[in-house]
């Protein structure tokens, strides 16, 4: 299974090589979505794959390193009444999760797809691209 | 075989004029040839939605007691022009805060009051004997002031550039984000949807023309600003470079915010995003053969923004049809297209057009005077008052 996390870093926590544990103790793969993090702290958005035994034992690992976990069902929402449809977000799109369908002419968002990079947020000109962090 | 305005007219007064979107006609022309099609159908409407940044509205705000002459103002912080009498003031779509904040500027206030917010007004002024008063702060709505009218001097381009970016860091410009080393590539016009693109040597188009703007009904004023006719032109008479534009006017108070949006260029600054919808008359085969046009017969041209020059060469000529595919090809390298304009809303607002027009609720006008052919896009140079003369 996979499961998307936003973690909170203590200043002992961010000097701990907690994602390497993640992988080496914990056998899980760990995909770095969002990282905002230096010696005094920060945040990490995180998507964890594996067992469901060991994603549930690794957030345990982090709780115990005085990490705080939150986990999110989404990073980047879409405000449906404000986009436009312009399509200024296809080309910059990193995984296609945002993507012109020629038939409705509407922009459309697959959340699967989204790896929460933000390079959307920006870059929309009606300001319809959310990130939650 | 050929058709008048007053014929189209009293078709729409009867109820039975044929209208069919600009979509539509072309799929008409291609199962039914130009002749029929110029024979079947009366009027053709286009739309478009895009960033017009030379936008802004006028507001008369009425008389305060006792009376200011308003010297400065500004709307939700953001300065108005108020170099005209009293009470009367003009607030450019472009216009930012004194802090340069680009999430809220001139667009975006427009914006709040066309979706009935309150916005706070305050102005100064140095106090004459008729006009005592020399401040103000209060509050309006477009339900307090006398006229709200929005009043742009240059607005749906015919054509436009594309832009792409062969340097080493993203540009943040009017064309959008522009990644590093030709990773994007982005456009701005409906292409086959678009209104001038539609009526190429202005042959309907001009002072009168009455329009769909904002949601509401306005009129073609005067030609757009910059307004450059002489551009090259495919052999069907289609620009291919940002070629004709128009000045539009309508009411304010009867727009709405599904076809007029404050919108940020990150560190460019604020637009008005905005939907145009111009009904084409099929006066005879010639408009019918100008209507017929689609996206892979409209071409445009390629220019790297990270030239920062006046005049920018010419990367590559490339159709709508090309850009709309999603990803187009240069040097060997395939660089993923944006568009800026929406398609899906161009689609929206001729169909509305259309439905009004059947319905007999958008009466379709017969300009009073031609744009002008004449035109050309003079640039500004540095010089003496003698040469300047």
């Amino acid at each position: 299974m996979k499961t998307k996390v936003v973690l909170n870093f203590s200043p002992e926590a961010a000097n701990t090589p907690i994602t390497h544990n993640l992988i080496a103790k914990h056998h899980l793969l760990v995909n770095i979505l969002r990282a905002e993090i230096d010696e005094i702290g920060g945040k990490m958005v995180l998507e964890l794959s594996g067992k469901a035994d060991d994603i549930r034992k690794g957030i345990d690992y982090l709780k115990s390193n005085g990490v705080g976990v939150r986990p999110i069902k989404e990073g980047v929402r879409r405000d449906e009444d404000i986009c436009t449809h312009c399509g200024m977000c296809v080309s910059i799109c990193p995984t296609k999760a945002l993507a012109f369908d020629s038939k409705t002419g509407k922009v459309t968002f697959t959340e699967e797809k989204c790896v929460a990079c933000g390079v959307c947020i920006d870059a929309c000109p009606p300001r319809a691209m959310e990130i939650l962090i | 075989m050929s058709k008048s305005y007053d014929e189209i007219r009293k078709k729409t007064m009867n109820g039975d004029v044929v209208v069919m979107t600009a979509q539509e006609f072309k799929e008409y022309v291609k199962a039914n040839g130009v002749k029929k099609a110029a024979k079947d159908v009366d009027i053709v409407t286009t739309g478009t939605f895009g960033a017009m940044c030379s936008s802004g509205a006028y507001f008369n705000f009425g008389h305060s007691d006792p009376p200011i002459k308003m010297q400065k103002v500004w709307m939700d912080g953001i300065p108005a022009y108020a170099g005209l009498a009293a009470v009367d003031a003009y607030l450019g779509a472009t216009e930012l805060d004194d802090t340069n904040n680009m999430m809220h500027g001139g667009a975006h206030v427009i914006e709040d009051l066309v979706r009935g917010k309150a916005v706070r007004l305050k102005a100064t002024a140095y106090g004459t004997d008729c006009y005592p008063k020399k401040e103000i702060d209060t509050y309006v709505s477009l339900k307090t002031v006398n006229q709200a009218v929005l009043l742009n001097v240059r607005n749906c381009y015919q054509n436009y550039a594309v832009a792409t970016n062969s340097g080493s860091r993203t540009l943040y410009t009017y064309m959008g984000k522009l990644l590093p080393e030709y990773g994007n590539a982005t456009y701005s016009s409906a292409g086959e949807l678009s209104p001038l693109l539609n009526d190429p040597y202005y042959r309907s188009i001009g002072i009168g023309t009455r329009i769909f703007l904002g949601g509401a009904q306005g009129f073609v004023i005067w030609e757009g600003t910059q307004f450059n006719p002489g551009v090259p032109r495919t052999p069907a008479g289609v620009p291919k470079r940002a070629a004709g534009s128009i000045a539009v006017i309508g009411d304010l108070k009867q727009m709405s915010s599904e076809f007029l949006r404050g919108l940020t260029f990150t560190r460019y600054g604020t637009s008005l995003g905005l939907g145009i919808g111009i009904p084409i008359p099929i006066l005879d085969e010639e408009m019918a053969r100008a209507c017929a046009i689609t996206d892979d017969q409209i071409v445009t041209a390629m220019f790297d923004y990270s030239q920062p020059a006046r005049s920018r060469t010419v990367l590559k000529e490339i159709t709508y049809a090309e850009l709309r595919s999603g990803e187009i090809e240069l040097k060997g390298k395939h660089i993923p297209t944006s568009s800026l304009s929406s398609l899906y809303k161009a689609r929206q607002i001729s169909q509305i057009l259309k439905s009004q027009i059947q319905k007999g609720e958008f009466m379709m006008e017969r300009p009073v005077q031609s744009l002008p052919m004449d035109r050309v896009f003079k640039a500004l140079d540095v010089r003496t008052e003698k040469e300047a003369m």
